[in-house]
């Protein structure tokens, strides 16, 4: 549709208002393989050197620890939003149930509102618990502070479902959980799959509730090792290390944005389905 | 048998069985070292605990016991990431067993019930506590009981560079002599200010470097409180004071000092890592820090003729109501409420091998920190160091500290907060200083005295 | 069988109200019960003990509350006598000590501890450890004195015991400013009202969101539209570039921009070569501070700008861009025309989202400026958060960090609800068609 007017003068405005992301992310990956003199940005030199923190423990301290720690953070964080949101979604899209309306206007609310503002009220609840300082706690805070997206956007792929699959089920005499597990889940395998990825990437990247509920246990995810990296005051600072630490942090997100990445869009935008 | 008394032998065998497992077995004992603004140069505060359950161990051993102490030391950079730890670990009943923080928190942290008075625990009349500095144990001290053990000492003081003094004209016989000058209210903070404006101006400093306070929230800013005659308490009642005349004047002081352009109106809050680069590689006229960022310097910076390059001196008076200062920031051990008796008995029995001046120098020269004892001037690793000898003989005796009161956070809190909107000129200096009272007014009401 | 149905829809729910309740509603409760106390680092979240120091009876000595009983009080003495001795007894002082003590201090009185326990050190059948020696000296204390009693019943009932003579109203008062918990006030509210500071913080707070809000509308809305209008290839390109800060962890984007902006970083070598003024953008003037901010955040909400208002687009029929184009429009008379109205809603969507999650976000403001230079780029979450939990000199006000929370609680429901009637929230709602 694009046949009477050029492309290039937008490509060009595009190109200079995203300069500072380019140039960002190409030294994010160019520093992590080449040293630069002092003073200066342009490299001038190749190096695997920066990425001896992979195989040397040494540069930065294990690295291996606190990634494996990552991804059970990770994956806990979302089998628990997947289940719990699945369910909650289908009941809010098609359970008839008191408050219903109320429910899902107190979820819609939350969603706005993360639960960063309220954290001395979160330690307190994890400290009656007993479960301050410890990675089961900081899992479940995350979760919770993901789950009012993530009921709203299983809602919203529930509503696409039709009703006559349900009916059948039920003719059949099967019950709703059975309907529900063998009929409708199924269907909303698509939505499942982007929450999931959602979920991941948020969870992968959290940095302020372990740092705040968990300061002192004796786990660190990535977020946390990273920062320490990155103290000025340590001994190991360099930031051609930094990046490369930073780097391999975030492949596993780059790679999943990469591959999954028009699953991914459609929840981005997510919480539009009304 | 009833059922009661069927527990109460099953208790009694239990009690006897674990009498004699402990008798026979190897004691084990796990200690918890949390430290707050600990980088590398200042490792041995975990690790003179280390030392001193090594030593408490074979003490154990030669007396036929089989004791194992494991210490499980954790450090924080940062002081405002440690102290949030501290405070929610203690409030869940996780906190360690010994904590090295700075000695304004014993005020807030012993009312909260979080601290165990370690004189409950050690003997001050016997070695190696009795030759403890008395200064630094009343400073130790709230409320009329001892809570912790001073670690270290350190004075905070002015720095020149000899070069750029020399560009603007003194000799060398000079800058010998200004120390001496500072020291007496001859060459007060406004000298100063005047002789960094010419390094800048003699084009030997860039605008903006001639003077470099510390770029973020320290002790080091209630120095010029004191340089303005301000002081933290009442003798009479006790009470804390806050001096609006002094705090104007200090405000006033680096408001002066953003208009001659000596300093940036919108310095604090810079990085470290600038100050560091500017103050170690000759870029700055004259600034402040303290004694131990000469070891840093050193160990990361690449200084190597500290006393060629640089010339120290107290903080100068501002004006003749104030006098020369500079604070002593010491820090302490303490003895946290966690954990048993026993394990508290231990920790402080940990504390009191690693105040032995042999270890505790270990950390004052790796760290450029002082002295806590009067024993650490015969340790010849001590007294061989020039540095450390220098500023115990010619900056200590002058030094103060911070009120250990548990509303002094507050005040602070207050006025930095007023230093930073005067200085970044958001609001006048009377109007910072207004609102510095207002807030402390509001907080504290009667308990603090504002004159 | 309305009821049965119910059940079904509360156990499909149950898990997520366990969760919601637990991390969500419960956290709001307590900070709405904080909000009205004087918490802090020295109250203690949980409560407090009744403890007599010196510096409180000195200022109820001040403040002219009997004299005698406040001087009986400060006095601590050990005492030596039949009473303590059998006390020492019964709380398990070695025998042969105690023999000891009675035989060579009886009668005797100390008005220091320090001085008793000097007596004691002196003595043949001494403890080893000076643990157990403290432990048996505080068996002959007579005093209140800096102990801590876990209830007002017991400190009452050891302060009449200690002062007989004391009246009964003397000693609750005594024993009531002797509490170290938190107390309820509504001074946190009458504080915020009060102080100049509060106004600035609101002040920046509405600029950093408005700025931030415009920035993300119109860099959003100028990608959808321009990656609207090219193939296929530069736009998914563009909109994969514009999706990495979204995406990318905050502790490493938050970096990266440091990279890019401090000193020796991207933008200071550049300048410098190019002769223009260098310094730490992020931290060294006002105004850079600001740019950086804004930047930082609106990068971030750009990208969801983008995706939503593509998504829009992709929703206009095709025929009618074509049609216009036949007709001669100019591409902005297209954009005005067409597409502009079409993104009504989305635009509005975004705008509310975005100004609830501006409005409580804080995460990238304290790991770039920290709101300096000064507290130049302090906003209202960041300064909720550095009273509560974040505080260099180690008092933590939680009490006042959680009155400012609460407000930002109530704002953001306020707002909420507004939007809620503006999307016509019950459209949302379509009526279960199984009821059984």
């Amino acid at each position: 549709m694009t046949r009477n007017f050029a492309n290039w003068p937008i490509v060009l405005v595009l190109l200079i208002i995203s300069t500072p992301i380019i140039i960002m992310y190409a030294f994010l990956v160019i520093d992590t393989v080449t040293t630069s003199p002092p003073g200066s940005a342009i490299p001038n030199g190749f190096t695997l050197s920066h990425w001896r923190f992979l195989i040397d423990p040494t540069a930065t301290g294990d690295v291996w620890r606190p990634t494996l720690t990552t991804i059970l953070f990770t994956a806990s964080i979302v089998v628990i939003v997947l289940g719990i949101s699945s369910t909650a979604g289908y009941a809010l899209s098609r359970l008839n149930m008191p408050f219903r309306r109320y429910f899902l206007a107190v979820v819609l609310v939350m969603h706005a509102f993360p639960l960063v503002t309220l954290i001395i009220g979160v330690f307190l609840v994890l400290q009656f618990v007993g479960l301050y300082n410890t990675l089961t706690g900081v899992v479940l805070v995350k979760a919770g502070l993901m789950l009012p997206f993530g009921i709203w956007i299983m809602k919203g792929f529930y509503d696409t479902v039709p009703w006559e699959i349900e009916m059948a089920g039920v003719q059949d005499g099967a019950s709703r959980f059975t309907v529900w597990r063998k009929l409708i889940l199924p269907q909303v395998k698509p939505g499942l799959f982007a929450l999931a990825l959602f979920a991941a990437i948020d969870a992968w990247g959290e940095y302020m509730l372990p740092r705040i509920l968990a300061p002192s246990a004796d786990f660190e995810v990535l977020s946390i090792y990273l920062n320490t990296v990155s103290d000025p005051d340590s001994t190991t600072y360099n930031f051609n290390l930094f990046k490369s630490v930073g780097l391999f942090y975030t492949l596993p997100i780059l790679a999943l944005y990469a591959i999954f990445r028009d699953r991914l869009m459609n929840i981005f935008g997510g919480g539009t389905k009304g | 048998m009833t059922v009661s008394s069927l527990i109460k032998s099953a208790a009694l065998a239990a009690t006897l069985l674990a009498s004699t497992a402990v008798l026979a077995s190897a004691k084990d004992v796990t200690i918890s070292v949390w430290a707050g603004g600990t980088g590398p140069t200042n490792d041995y505060r975990v690790e003179a605990i280390k030392m001193a359950a090594e030593i408490l161990e074979r003490e154990a051993k030669i007396r036929g016991e089989d004791l194992n102490i494991t210490v499980e030391g954790q450090t924080w950079t940062t002081w405002d990431d440690f102290k949030q730890a501290v405070t929610l670990a203690a409030e869940s009943n996780t906190a360690p067993n010994i904590i090295v923080s700075g000695h304004e928190d014993i005020g807030t942290w012993s009312q909260s019930g979080l601290l165990r008075p370690i004189e409950d625990y050690v003997d001050f009349d016997a070695w190696p506590l009795n030759q403890l500095y008395p200064n630094l144990i009343d400073v130790s001290s709230f409320d009329g009981r001892i809570w912790g053990i001073p670690q270290d000492a350190e004075a905070r003081p002015f720095f020149f560079s000899r070069s750029h003094l020399k560009a603007i004209g003194y000799s060398d016989a000079d800058i010998d002599a200004l120390p001496a000058k500072v020291e007496s209210g001859e060459y007060t903070l406004y000298s100063l200010l005047d002789d960094a404006k010419k390094m800048q101006d003699a084009k030997v400093v860039e605008p903006g470097k001639g003077f470099m306070p510390r770029p973020s929230n320290g002790t080091d800013y209630w120095q010029f409180y004191l340089s303005f005659g301000g002081e933290f308490t009442d003798a009479e009642s006790g009470k804390l004071i806050l001096d609006k005349q002094a705090l104007t004047e200090m405000y006033q002081f680096f408001v002066d000092a953003v208009e001659k352009g000596v300093v940036p109106a919108t310095y604090l809050g810079m990085t470290w890592d600038s100050w560091h680069d500017a103050v170690a590689h000759d870029k700055a006229g004259i600034w402040h820090g303290g004694t131990w960022h000469k070891a840093e310097w050193e160990a990361k910076w690449g200084l190597n003729d500290f006393f060629g390059q640089i010339q120290y001196s107290l903080i100068p008076a501002g004006n003749e109501k104030g006098r020369a200062n500079t604070i002593t920031h010491p820090l302490v051990y303490l003895l946290s409420t966690a954990g048993t008796d026993e394990d508290a008995t231990l920790a402080a029995e940990l504390i009191t091998i690693a105040s032995e001046p042999r270890i505790n120098t270990l950390h004052a020269v790796k760290s450029g920190h002082l002295a806590v004892g009067s024993a650490q001037a015969d340790i010849p690793l001590y007294a061989n160091d020039r540095w450390t000898t220098a500023a115990t003989e010619q900056l200590l005796p002058h030094a103060t500290a911070l009120p250990n009161d548990p509303d002094f956070g507050v005040i602070w809190k207050a006025m930095y907060r007023g230093l930073e909107s005067a200085w970044t000129k958001t609001s006048s200096v009377a109007d910072a200083v207004n609102s510095v009272e207002s807030e402390i007014n509001a907080s504290l009401g009667n308990k603090v005295v504002i004159r | 069988m309305p009821a049965r149905s119910y059940l079904t829809g509360l156990a499909f729910l149950s898990p997520a109200l366990f969760v919601l309740i637990g991390f969500f509603f419960l956290p709001v409760v307590l900070t709405a019960v904080f909000a009205f106390t004087n918490m802090s680092t020295s109250t203690g979240i949980s409560g407090g003990s009744y403890v007599i120091t010196g510096n409180l009876l000195g200022s109820l000595k001040a403040q002219g509350v009997a004299p005698t009983v406040v001087d009986a009080l400060s006095q601590a003495s050990f005492v030596v006598d039949e009473q303590s001795i059998a006390k020492a007894q019964a709380a398990g002082t070695d025998a042969q000590f105690l023999a000891e003590i009675e035989q060579q201090l009886s009668g005797k009185a100390f008005s220091e501890e320090r001085a008793f326990e000097r007596e004691l050190k002196s003595l043949r059948y001494r403890p080893r450890s000076i643990r157990d020696l403290k432990l048996a000296v505080d068996q002959f204390e007579l005093s209140v004195l800096n102990t801590r009693f876990a209830s007002a019943a017991e400190a009452r009932e050891a302060v009449s015991e200690l002062v007989p003579s004391a009246p009964a109203d003397v000693v609750d008062e005594i024993v009531d400013a002797s509490y170290t918990g938190w107390r309820w006030t509504t001074s946190n509210f009458t504080r915020l009202v009060s102080s100049s500071d509060t106004w600035r913080l609101v002040g920046n707070t509405i600029f950093y969101v408005a700025v931030t809000l415009s920035f993300t509308v119109f860099v959003g809305l100028f990608l959808a539209v321009t990656t609207f209008y090219l193939p296929a290839g530069a736009a998914s390109a563009f909109s994969m570039l514009w999706l990495l800060p979204r995406i990318t962890p905050v502790v490493l984007y938050t970096v990266m921009w440091k990279w890019f902006t401090w000193e020796g970083g991207f933008v200071y070598t550049a300048a410098q070569a190019l002769g223009l003024p260098a310094f730490n953008y992020m931290k060294g003037s006002v105004p850079t501070a600001w740019t950086i901010v804004i930047m930082v955040n609106g990068f971030i909400g750009a990208a969801f700008a983008m995706i939503l208002f593509s998504g829009a687009l992709k929703a206009i029929p095709v025929q009618q861009l074509w049609a216009s184009e036949a007709d001669g429009a100019s591409r902005w008379q297209q954009i005005r025309f067409i597409i502009l109205p079409h993104l009504r809603w989305p635009i509005l969507f975004v705008v509310s989202y975005q100004t609830l999650s501006l409005l409580s976000s804080y995460q990238e403001i304290w790991l770039t400026t920290n709101g300096g230079p000064g507290r130049t780029t302090t906003v209202w979450a960041l300064e909720s958060f550095n009273t509560a939990l974040n505080s260099y000199t180690g008092n933590l006000q939680y009490g006042l960090g959680a009155a400012m929370a609460l407000i930002l609680v109530i704002v953001g429901v306020a707002l909420s609800i507004l939007y809620l009637r503006l999307f016509r929230f019950d459209e949302l709602l379509s009526r279960p068609k199984i009821e059984f």
